[in-house]
């Protein structure tokens, strides 16, 4: 095969010239005219438009809350001074929510990979004709509001309703025992809400490894245990990573979960910025508190990612 | 090497029961109604290469599936020498699989796919055994590669070593060279060979490639529908069709309707348009008064009307050149005959006589040891495929 | 090289853009942001919370259509006010620009209220226009610190904070000191999110005046929460949801809203006077800067400072009259009504309310961040 130039020119009176190698038909034309080799830019305008306003934006904006005057307010008026003090200050204040906010999203996190690990499995390869449905039913629960759903979780976990009794009665829980206000409750509140968000990634994952993979595994004296471990799972790795993380983000910074499930003892991180933003109209310390979850996230982010090394995997 | 007699009727007194010899026994698998693989009955000598060919759908690669244990048959039984493997899972049998898509593990590179099955039967040092391997199958210095970064002959090349160097009883291949380009092809089928004949082992290769499996095997079985129509040495299955379907299928063949008219001596007469010819008796599979009676193109002879033909034999005149088809290697003619009937002549060209236009009158001939007759029952455009390479 | 430059370009303009994003000084004076009065076109526009004013029912006229009739005055009238902080926070931008908000009259809770007066949003009232106002409140709403002679807000329903207790799983529930202490409440017991409510019966039970009180004090008040909460009393701070966990058992006493355990009618829960005293609140009217129909709104605030109105109402919507008279108004209408504590409390009852003092912002911060420590935000 010649080698073909990457583009070629297209002139007016090259037509008539007979061959010169190039056939008009086929190979790579552009058309250098004036503004041309600004299209791609062009076309990129409103898209970059869009991202800016509804990205940067908001972005600088918390950036500069975050370095507010303390001493200013929503009525008198805040100044952007480099405060950088507020993000001292409130971790000091308030280190231990942020331990605790991601303690809990990661215990939901391997709660929802356990669960739903086991879910996009049966329904990826076990559903056969009934797939699509059972994904109809895992995104259902979304069709109601958050808030409900998590207070459809009070009434389930209530101190006289059948779950609590019935541990009280197995002696599992004391008696006095509840399930509502504890930690358990705040968990598996966060763990029921988050549960989609793994188990779609997973079985989008799942379903993609080609069957034939498994069957070449047993052909080669791997038992479907085995083949499993071997196969299976590692080609769903970078289904586990995207679940993890979209479970984990959202998670860390909830606080309906701990407000409606949860006792005080219970209180996450996204209770008390919610609390500085709306109740105590501190903006300096609620900007600075936002933006160190959003940092300490993304630094753990960055590293999860590197080390779960998935981008071999096609 | 013994090879299985020239017949496709079951062997059930084997009196060589203690070789490791692939026997399938009765085999069926259906589906609800439709039924894939019917009664199927096949011995596979040890360490033979066997071919089993047949066209897309006949149930080829379901019976390779269930001898791998992949798919379990609905009745009959498979049995490995004296060890019965019909309901075994596929983990447990001594026969690997060279799959058709390769189905490389593309999350780990060469070495460890080539190590796998010995790494899952709990060998600890693999790296001697897969080196060794590699070289065998000319990858050598390639076991850190993953399998993306290589080509589609080297991939079927891992995908062959990750099977033998478990030194499985039954080798089983599914159509492993059907994604490869002709040269690449070529160069495989003498590959595989080789390497079987080095090896020793038991290989089955399912195709629909009838060139392949003439070249490779030292046994086919040709299959049709689920049943098996002939098997044996490749010569022999091309030379004696058996049924349309196998004089269809391996090569081309031409067949004229004839009327038998009888035995005479170790020959069976039967009239064809007119002319008398004579076929050996072990050539004659028909029952009854009618037949088909079979020559291949290249067994015919073409000449000038009235011209000299070299080694005569039935001799028919009055067919006109219809089309001419120039292969380089040989000519390919259509030849009308009187009655209607377009003969398919392939020449050699070696340059003895120009070619034959279109349109010339001319008279064929073949020797009556070259034809072969078949039962008229069947039917005579079985097993011909259009723009069979 | 290009991207480095590019880079550190970036970063020097993201740097250069931040200060921008700081906000104003929102105070205004009411006198500066005065609108032309054009009340004689005849319209009046009010925001209210929900369910707070008699809704039409069969050949029912309600209080609205018999003032629109008498007056000939045309109300737009929307229950857009769910939440002080949210409603706050949809006007903070136009009013903190003397801008209109295009409303003639919300209301707002007490310390809301003292927030918008004291950010000069509030347009004064013309006491001549109000005289029902100033002779017919109820005297526990006179006086407050934040508004003391009335010149900007006019109450439009009070509410008592006191105690709820199910009776039919526990002996009676009397004081604040009963509810954090006593031991077979522990664990069953919730007290309320709201800081003002909450914080002023902690400090009643510890001596000290929640219109006036002290540093110290306070931190005397939230030493003693923080106690009954760590020591497992209390099972969790709630909003009105408190209802539901009354009836379903999860807690058997809490603090308590008399309207809702009004509008509860579980004859089993019970709202009772605390022996340290009630906590009083009110939503009050005001009318905002650059008001197009603040006649109108006088009218509006006159008229159900009648008696016979402020009955009307009141037998509707099932807070606190704060309209003296009403309640001989009442007898005509309901006398069971009439002689409920809890729409009509009794001299006795209401020499015992409480109201909670004003805070400037950053007293306000400290002590809502106080109090989110203990109460989980």
């Amino acid at each position: 095969m010649t080698h073909q130039p990457q583009e070629a020119l297209v002139e007016p009176d090259a037509v008539g010239l007979g061959s010169s190698g190039d056939d008009p038909g086929e190979g790579h034309e552009t058309v250098r005219g004036r503004g041309g080799r600004f299209t791609g830019y062009w076309l990129m305008l409103p898209s970059a438009l869009w991202l800016a306003l509804f990205f940067l934006v908001p972005f600088y904006s918390l950036i500069a809350m975050s370095l507010y005057d303390p001493t200013g307010s929503n009525l008198t008026g805040y100044d952007m001074t480099w405060h950088v003090a507020n993000y001292v200050d409130t971790i000091q204040a308030y280190w231990r929510p942020l331990l605790r906010s991601f303690w809990y999203a990661a215990m939901a996190t391997v709660a929802c990979l356990v669960l739903g690990y086991v879910l996009a499995y049966a329904i990826a390869f076990k559903a056969g004709r009934w797939k699509n449905l059972m994904l109809v039913l895992v995104i259902a629960p979304f069709f109601t509001s958050f808030l409900l759903r998590t207070l459809s979780w009070k009434l389930i976990l209530a101190d006289e309703g059948w779950i609590a009794e019935g541990l009280r009665t197995l002696q599992i829980l004391g008696e006095d025992g509840r399930l509502l206000a504890t930690p358990f409750a705040v968990v598996a509140g966060l763990t029921y809400n988050f549960l989609p968000f793994m188990v779609l990634p997973l079985f989008a994952s799942l379903d993609k490894i080609d069957n034939r993979l498994v069957e070449a595994a047993g052909d080669l004296y791997a038992s479907p245990a085995r083949a499993f471990f071997k196969v299976t799972l590692p080609l769903s790795m970078p289904g586990v990573v995207a679940g993890t993380l979209l479970t984990f983000i959202p998670a860390a910074g909830d606080f309906i979960n701990a407000e409606l499930l949860g006792s005080p003892n219970q209180r996450m991180i996204g209770n008390i910025i919610q609390n500085l933003f709306t109740n105590q109209g501190d903006y300096a310390a609620a900007g600075a508190l936002s933006m160190t979850l959003m940092i300490v996230i993304t630094v753990g982010v960055v590293f999860y990612i590197r080390r779960a090394g998935t981008e071999d995997l096609v | 090497m013994s090879l299985v007699a020239d017949d496709d009727a079951t062997t059930r007194d084997d009196q060589e029961t203690s070789n490791r010899d692939l026997r399938l026994t009765a085999l069926t698998k259906s589906y609800g109604s439709f039924t894939a693989v019917r009664s199927l009955d096949l011995v596979v000598p040890q360490g033979s290469f066997f071919a089993l060919l047949g066209p897309s759908g006949c149930g080829k690669t379901t019976t390779l599936r269930m001898v791998a244990g992949l798919d379990t048959p609905t009745s009959g039984t498979i049995t490995l020498g004296d060890r019965d493997i019909t309901y075994d899972k596929p983990y447990k049998r001594p026969v690997n699989t060279v799959f058709q898509s390769y189905a490389l593990f593309p999350h780990l590179d060469v070495s460890e796919n080539v190590a796998f099955g010995l790494k899952r039967r709990g060998v600890k040092d693999t790296k001697a055994k897969v080196a060794e391997m590699l070289d065998l199958v000319e990858l050598g210095g390639q076991g850190h590669k993953k399998p993306t970064q290589l080509s589609g002959g080297q991939q079927q090349r891992v995908a062959l070593a990750r099977a033998l160097i478990n030194s499985p009883e039954v080798l089983l291949l599914d159509e492993p060279l059907g994604a490869l380009d002709l040269k690449l092809r070529r160069g495989m089928q003498i590959e595989l060979k080789r390497i079987q004949t080095e090896v020793g082992r038991t290989f089955v290769h399912v195709t629909h490639d009838q060139e392949e499996a003439m070249t490779m095997a030292d046994t086919v079985a040709v299959m049709n529908a689920g049943v098996i129509e002939q098997m044996g040495p490749p010569a022999a299955l091309y030379d004696n069709p058996r049924t349309t379907f196998v004089a269809n299928f391996l090569g081309q063949s031409n067949l004229l309707a004839g009327e038998i008219l009888g035995p005479d001596g170790d020959a069976v007469t039967v009239s064809v348009q007119g002319t008398t010819v004579s076929i050996p008796a072990e050539r004659s599979h028909a029952v009854g008064g009618k037949g088909w009676v079979g020559i291949r193109p290249e067994k015919v002879m073409i000449a000038e009307v009235g011209g000299e033909i070299d080694a005569p034999g039935n001799r028919f005149a009055g067919g006109v050149v219809t089309d001419v088809s120039f292969v380089g290697v040989s000519t390919q003619y259509l030849v009308r005959m009187p009655w209607g009937q377009e003969l398919m002549v392939f020449e050699q060209n070696t340059g003895r006589r120009p070619i034959f236009a279109v349109g010339t009158p001319v008279d064929l001939s073949w020797r009556p040891e070259y034809a072969f007759l078949l039962d008229a029952s069947q039917d005579a455009k079985a097993g011909v495929e259009d723009g069979d390479d | 090289m290009l991207r480095g430059v590019g880079g550190a370009a970036f970063l020097a303009g993201s740097a250069a853009v931040l200060p921008m994003f700081g906000t104003p000084d929102r105070r205004q004076d009411p006198a500066d942001c005065r609108a032309p009065d054009r009340s004689s076109d005849r319209r009046l526009i009010v925001s209210n919370w929900p369910e707070y004013i008699d809704q039409p029912d069969d050949g029912y006229v309600t209080t609205m259509d018999q003032f629109m009739k008498e007056t000939g005055i045309q109300v737009s009238y929307t229950a857009d006010v769910n939440d002080n902080n949210e409603f706050f926070a949809k006007v903070v931008n136009q009013l903190g620009a003397c801008e209109p908000v295009n409303r003639d009259m919300f209301m707002l809770t007490d310390w809301a209220a003292a927030r918008t007066i004291e950010m000069g949003w509030i347009q004064p009232l013309d006491a001549a226009k109000v005289p029902n106002l100033h002779n017919n409140l109820i005297s526990s709403l006179q006086g407050l610190g934040w508004d003391p002679d009335r010149t900007y807000s006019a109450p439009w329903q009070a509410g008592l904070t006191g105690i709820a207790y199910n009776k039919a799983k526990v002996s009676e529930v009397g004081s604040f000191s009963d509810l954090l202490t006593r031991p077979d409440l522990k664990g069953r017991v919730s007290l309320l999110t709201e800081m003002r409510d909450t914080m002023g019966f902690l400090l009643l039970k510890n001596g000290a005046d929640p219109a006036d009180f002290s540093d110290d004090e306070w931190g005397v008040a939230m030493e003693d929460l923080r106690r009954a909460s760590d020591g497992g009393q209390i099972r969790a701070f709630t909003g009105n949801d408190y209802v539901q966990d009354l009836a379903a058992g999860n807690i058997v006493a809490c603090e308590a809203w008399s309207g809702d355990v009004l509008a509860a009618g579980d004859p089993n829960i019970e709202f009772v006077v605390p022996e340290e005293g009630l906590m009083i609140w009110a939503d009050n009217m005001l009318v905002p800067n650059q008001a197009e129909h603040q006649a109108n709104a006088e009218t509006w605030i006159d008229y159900y400072y009648r008696p016979d109105v402020a009955a009307k109402l009141a037998a509707w919507v099932n807070y606190i009259c704060p309209v003296e008279g009403a309640q001989a108004e009442m007898e005509k209408i309901d006398p069971d009504m009439a002689a409920d504590p809890l729409i009509f409390p009794d001299d006795a009852t209401l020499a015992m309310t409480h109201s909670f003092m004003a805070l400037d912002e950053f007293t306000m911060r400290e002590y809502e961040g106080d109090f989110a420590d203990v109460t989980g935000g």
